[in-house]
């Protein structure tokens, strides 16, 4: 489940108002993106950060007693330093701007909380939802799922057209962030939510172990594929989230792939490589890795071009997975692969 | 001394024939490999006496899958007389390759799948 629904389910047995901060944009450096949250209670409590802690996080909190104490939103720029650090060089020199809301958690018809309950019941359902939120009023704002269904306004029908254009781009992205609409006239923050990220390793082979075990701290939903039930247990996979038996490529046709799914091959054998990545490529997943030297992944990426397969797919294709790191072991191969798979997810990567 | 792998088993395995599934198969059976992993189903279409249509899909090796390519070739129309009389010998010398005997358990399992799938379309007969 994502951070922010665990928050709310632990505040609404603890508070009765809380004010939710959030990263709407940043300028310069910055530890935490767009996105970001911070949630002070009525009664003090405290979860979450948009930063990494330090002097902001504590302007942060004096800003949202005061929206608890006037229940009024306010849209709030910041400088990611203190004097001190500033003139001292600690700086991290980058700008903020939070903006900071009251919420009912008493009331589920309240509409910031009836709309983040709304969020969660899409993203259960395994698609994607962003919240488009005026930074001018705060109290306009649409709800846009994946799929074309909409709900409240961003004040006109042309505004609402414009930022679902913008919001499809965002969800394949799965990056929230501050766009302006109206011709540059009107701020508006997109706050992206989308199912968890998902790795779907082929192969259950003992890289796989520990990739999986890795993957699973990480937060992501975790799969492996593999024909051979004697490979392909609960006991060597103990954290995964499912395990399917059967012919490969027939079940890499059933899964569904997002840009928030990461697809590993590790059985490093082509008869599960070759009709794995047919369906696989085709279907353009966050991360395509295989197993494998530099000369293998020449060869497979040749013998798929002569069967058909576009060039501009197979140039999706990882191989050796893994960032360099010179790894030997299993955890550590599995370290660098996940490793990769973030960077290029993040965009630090191609 | 035929080839290590012929010409018609890399034809086959490159482009195999009868690839996919029926829609309604009157016998499907798939077997695998525990060890190394080679999965094959073969899926089959009858009348009274003859098999009409032949499928197969799967992940496996390149002998494996050639050998399923050419198996559903040889029964397509066939007799169910002669499909149960379908030795060992005639589909690996049909792959025209010097099978070595570690394989041949890999060549053989796709008419493992058959034989089975038929066993069990016909217990009650």
């Amino acid at each position: 489940m994502e951070e922010l629904f665990e928050d709310i389910e632990k505040l609404v047995r603890a508070e009765k108002r809380v004010a939710m901060a959030t990263l709407v944009a940043t300028r310069g450096t910055s530890p935490k993106r767009e996105g970001a949250k911070m949630w002070v209670g009525e009664k003090g409590r405290i979860l979450g950060s948009v930063t990494i802690g330090g002097c902001v996080d504590a302007r942060v909190i004096a800003e949202s007693e005061r929206v608890l104490s006037l229940s009024e939103p306010r849209l709030v720029e910041m400088k990611l330093a203190d004097e001190d650090a500033w003139e001292i060089g600690f700086s991290c020199a980058g700008d903020l701007d939070v903006l900071i809301e009251p919420i009912d958690l008493t009331n589920a018809n309240a509409n910031l909380f009836d709309l983040y309950q709304s969020v969660r019941e899409t993203i259960d359902r395994g698609r994607s939802a962003v919240i488009a939120t005026s930074l001018k009023d705060s109290s306009f704002k649409l709800l846009i799922v994946e799929g074309g269904e909409v709900s409240g306004t961003l004040g006109t029908p042309e505004l609402d057209r414009e930022a679902q254009t913008v919001a499809s781009e965002l969800m394949r992205k799965q990056r929230s962030g501050t766009v302006p609409l109206a011709n540059d006239s009107l701020p508006v923050f997109f706050e992206v939510h989308g199912p968890p990220p998902t790795l779907i390793v082929f192969g259950a082979s003992h890289v796989a172990m520990p990739l999986i075990s890795l993957a699973h701290d990480l937060g992501l939903k975790t799969v492996v594929v593999d024909g051979r039930p004697r490979f392909a247990t609960r006991e060597r996979f103990p954290d995964v989230d499912e395990l399917l038996i059967g012919i490969p490529s027939e079940i890499a046709e059933t899964l569904a792939y997002t840009s928030s799914t990461f697809v590993v091959l590790t059985a490093h054998d082509y008869k599960y490589d070759l009709p794995v990545l047919k369906v696989v490529l085709p279907a353009r997943p966050a991360y395509v890795g295989l197993l494998g030297s530099k000369r293998r992944g020449k060869a497979i990426r040749e013998f798929m071009k002569d069967g058909g397969m576009d060039e501009t797919l197979l140039e999706q294709l990882h191989v050796p997975t893994g960032l360099d790191i010179g790894a030997d072991t299993a955890p550590e191969i599995a370290l660098s692969i996940l490793a990769e798979a973030v960077a290029i997810k993040s965009g630090r990567r191609k | 001394m035929p080839a290590l792998y012929s010409d018609v088993l890399l034809d086959h395995f490159r482009h195999p024939r009868n690839y996919g599934s029926l829609v309604a198969p009157d016998v499907s059976y798939e077997k695998f490999n525990p060890l190394c992993g080679d999965r094959i189903r073969i899926e089959l279409q009858l009348n009274q006496t003859t098999i009409t249509e032949a499928r197969f899909k799967g992940d496996a090796c390149a002998i494996s899958t050639a050998a399923a390519s050419l198996l559903t070739e040889l029964i397509t129309g066939t007799p169910l007389e002669a499909v149960a009389a379908l030795s060992d010998d005639q589909l690996i010398a049909a792959l025209e390759s010097n099978i070595q005997p570690a394989r041949v358990q890999c060549a053989l399992l796709p008419l493992e799948a058959l034989r089975a799938g038929m066993k069990e379309r016909f217990k009650d007969s």
